[in-house]
């Protein structure tokens, strides 16, 4: 509780002098906001299918047209907010909480449980991340259920990996050695001590990951192993507009925009909330900041 | 260990590429410009319809790819009027009952290998479809022809079949892909290499990738133009890959390119050639009328043809490519289709009408409709072919406006097949060819109730009896008005979903490939006709 604490005072001291973060926040709540109200928002029932009114091209009533069956693609995108944000946020809070548990627990004990947890993340990442997915996707059966299950497989690595290496270059410091020498429950200390340390690292990580794993979710629906007909996700339409790329590209345009700014807004969030929780690394655009400081092993 | 460093400005440049990967970037999977327009190698592209298997007796998609890539003939050749014309065999006779045939086979055949093709070999070629017919494959051989035997003699290079019941027109019947002759003897690995004595022959089978096809020596009838022909598939719903796919040379044919606004844009410019037949494909989506079926309900099928509107499904979501109609048979081919009535033009209203007076309502309140206290939940398979995806879609969003669910699932086309022949769908959309030995009877036998091709469970009493007056009733005149009864009580039972009726097309670079034409038959893609332009 107390690492969320220094993180909130952190944050709210950081954003006091730095309005530019401020702004990223905002536009995620902006999208945050699409996604919860997409039902005030969106102009139409994004279901609603008119097959005589399909291929309209953007105009007043459909600000964005509308796709092979006469469906709103401006209504189609608000709701796909819904899909896409709740998926990819899902993913990276898997990822990120099991991926970082398995990783401090192998940083603090080492030995067999290191060597057994290390060795299937080595599995994990000696496959082609997408490929992977696509293959356990392709088992499981097509939907976006199992799209997020694909990546939640061959992404939880990265964050066993991370907080390992974080964990290993403390567990020898002199606090950590006095906490156990005082009686600290193996628990506790990593709880109270390891943890905390390696906290925003993780943090930064996955608030970068979220755009990431948005357009690994888009591509796997883009792919046809996600979202499935008639759901209103964005590269599920991408996949869907692609047969009329030629004569109809609002199909295409409009949903791969969403998916851009999307992508950057959360990418750009990540990047000011590294300069914020790590600000050793904090800077002018031009500066050179380190991501993944710690070594490995 | 090395961290990895970035700037901001290119965490923003990267993330602003990575994005617009996904906007467009996927759109493309361009492979970059083929070299196109060799006289001595064809590139065909067309969609992947048998990814397993050549094998005839294996499932009839595998019997047509085989014969469509110009490997297999059969004894017959059907010509532009479907009539079946002598191919492999140039005479025959037959005896007044029709029962017992007798057909010569051509002098001089010889299969790709340079096997003789005697009239042993044709006759086990033949039995095998018999052979593995419900053991192995899925082709029923039995629904075409009934042989009582198959007799060769060598000696005079005949082959007798007698059959069990008359049939009008055997030679058509042999015709279809079914009964190509292959060296089943001789081929080691049937499923991948068949051999058979078309202009070409198969060197390498990569499954769901492409066929690669070599020149047949031996071959018979005239020159073949071709050193090698690569079969590329291209599985693809939108037909936009094929499209594009000649148009940057990757490949010189291919077939059926499905969107009216890309085959508009091909025939408008004289660097391509475009070659388009009359409609002897019927799309329809199968209802499941099995027992414990929910569309065993007849109520609820005729509900659901009622509340799709096929005229803006043909002309808008298919742009065309599709022509509206009722029945399971094209209004183009001459069995009646203008004697017939249809018993469930589109009315949203009466539709619900239907349900409602059928005690079909929703009674839960969650906008959908229940059967007998269970909501309903139409498993509709479906597949990319000839715009069946796009149409089950908009059947899908139809159904929903009167309260019906139908849940759209896209599988490949073997998958799809295995769901249909296992009676696992509740509707399943289709794209048949109708009159596969020159009339429909073998095709309706998808609703006759004792044939192995009722895959959709249907059972009329007076449509298996009129059905089976077909096997004997040699009269033309007679037959045409038995096809236009069985028709008009497939429309009146609401047995099977109609949407419309396809024209097969067949799309060249004119100056690359000559000949590139489409056949009436869907039989037949590559032949000896597709020649280099010099």
């Amino acid at each position: 509780m107390s690492a969320l604490r220094s993180i909130w005072r952190n944050t709210r001291r950081a954003i006091g002098g730095r309005r530019i973060f401020g702004v990223y926040v905002a536009l995620v709540v902006v999208i945050i906001l699409v996604a919860v109200f997409a039902k005030q928002i969106a102009p139409m029932d994004p279901y609603a299918a008119n097959l005589s009114d399909a291929f309209q091209p953007p105009s007043a009533e459909h600000w964005f047209g509308t796709d092979k069956l006469g469906r709103d693609i401006a209504s189609r995108i608000v709701y796909g907010t819904r899909i896409s944000l709740t998926s990819a946020i899902i993913l990276v809070l898997t990822i990120s909480v099991v991926g970082s548990f398995l990783g401090v627990i192998a940083g603090h004990f080492g030995g067999l449980v290191d060597a057994v947890i290390m060795r299937i993340s080595d599995m994990m990442i000696s496959f082609p991340g997408i490929v992977l997915a696509i293959a356990v996707a392709g088992l499981l059966g097509a939907s976006i259920r199992n799209a997020i299950i694909a990546l939640a497989v061959v992404s939880w690595t990265k964050y066993a990996r991370l907080a390992r290496s974080l964990v290993l270059k403390i567990r020898h410091s002199d606090f950590v050695t006095a906490a156990e020498l005082s009686g600290t429950r193996p628990g506790r200390l990593m709880r109270r001590y390891l943890l905390p340390s390696a906290l925003p690292t993780l943090v930064i990580t996955a608030a970068t990951d979220i755009g990431t794993m948005m357009l690994e979710l888009a591509g796997l629906s883009f792919l046809g192993f996600g979202a499935q007909p008639p759901q209103a996700e964005w590269g599920l339409m991408l996949n869907e507009g692609r047969a009329y790329l030629l004569d109809s590209p609002w199909l295409m345009i409009f949903p791969g925009a969403a998916i851009s700014v999307t992508v950057i807004v959360f990418n750009l969030l990540g990047d000011a909330l590294r300069d914020i929780l790590d600000p050793r690394h904090a800077g002018q655009d031009e500066d050179v900041v380190e991501l993944v400081p710690a070594p490995l092993s | 260990m090395q961290g990895i460093i970035v700037t901001r400005r290119g965490l923003l440049t990267a993330s602003a590429a990575g994005a617009a990967v996904a906007g467009l970037g996927l759109a493309g999977c361009s492979s970059g410009s083929g070299s196109g327009g060799s006289s001595t190698e064809l590139k065909f592209g067309c969609t992947n319809f048998s990814k397993e298997s050549l094998d005839p007796s294996n499932q009839p998609n595998a019997a047509w790819a085989c014969m469509r890539y110009g490997v297999g003939e059969s004894l017959f050749k059907f010509d532009e009027h479907m009539v079946a014309q002598p191919q492999l065999s140039d005479t025959y006779t037959v005896d007044d009952e029709h029962t017992n045939w007798q057909f010569h086979i051509r002098e001089g055949l010889m299969f790709s290998t340079g096997t003789e093709v005697t009239a042993t070999k044709v006759a086990e070629s033949l039995q095998h479809m018999y052979d593995k017919e419900g053991v192995e494959g899925s082709s029923s051989p039995s629904n075409f022809m009934k042989p009582a035997s198959i007799t060769p003699d060598d000696e005079a290079r005949t082959v007798t079949i007698v059959t069990q019941t008359p049939y009008a027109d055997l030679p058509a019947v042999l015709a279809n892909p079914l009964f190509e002759i292959l060296d089943i003897a001789g081929s080691e690995n049937l499923a991948e290499k068949p051999i058979g004595t078309g202009p070409y022959a198969v060197s390498e089978f990569n499954s769901g990738q492409d066929v690669k096809l070599t020149r047949n020596e031996h071959y018979w009838n005239g020159e073949v133009p071709y050193e090698s022909v690569d079969v590329i598939f291209i599985d693809d719903a939108s037909s936009l890959t094929k499209s594009m796919a000649l148009q940057s040379g990757d490949v010189d044919v291919t077939e059926n390119i499905t969107a009216m606004s890309d085959l508009e844009k091909l025939k408008d410019d004289p660097d391509y050639s475009v070659s388009q037949t009359i409609s002897m494909r019927t799309g329809f989506s199968y209802l499941n009328a099995a027992e414990g079926r929910p569309l065993a309900n007849k109520d609820l099928r005729t509900a659901i043809c009622m509340a799709v509107d096929d005229a803006t499904i043909t002309g808008t979501t298919t742009g065309g490519l599709y022509s509206e109609g009722c029945s399971v048979v094209p209004s183009s081919l001459d069995f009646g289709y203008d004697q017939l009535t249809d018993a469930t033009p589109h009315d949203v209203e009466r539709a619900k009408k239907i349900l409602d007076d059928a005690g079909i309502v929703d009674s839960d309140g969650d906008g959908f409709r229940e059967l007998d206290g269970t909501k309903i939940d139409l498993d509709y398979v479906t597949y990319d072919s000839r715009n069946l995806s796009v149409m089950a879609e908009a059947v899908s969003t139809q159904l929903a406006e009167i309260g019906i669910q139908a849940t759209v699932t896209k599988l490949d086309a073997d998958t799809e097949w295995d769901r249909l022949v296992a009676g696992e769908y509740d509707m399943n959309s289709s794209n048949w060819m109708t009159a596969q030995e020159g009339d429909p009877y073998s095709y309706l036998a998808n609703w006759y109730s004792k044939s192995d091709a009722n895959y959709c469970g249907y059972r009329n009493d007076e449509y298996d009896s009129l059905y089976e007056q077909l096997e004997t009733e040699l009269d033309t005149e007679e037959r045409k008005k038995i096809f236009v009864r069985l028709q008009q009580i497939l429309i009146d039972d609401a047995a099977v979903l109609v949407h419309g009726y396809y024209n097969s097309n067949m799309c060249s670079n004119a100056k690359t490939v000559s000949g590139a034409t489409v056949a009436t038959a869907d039989y037949y893609w590559i032949t000896n006709a597709f020649k280099p332009v010099q």
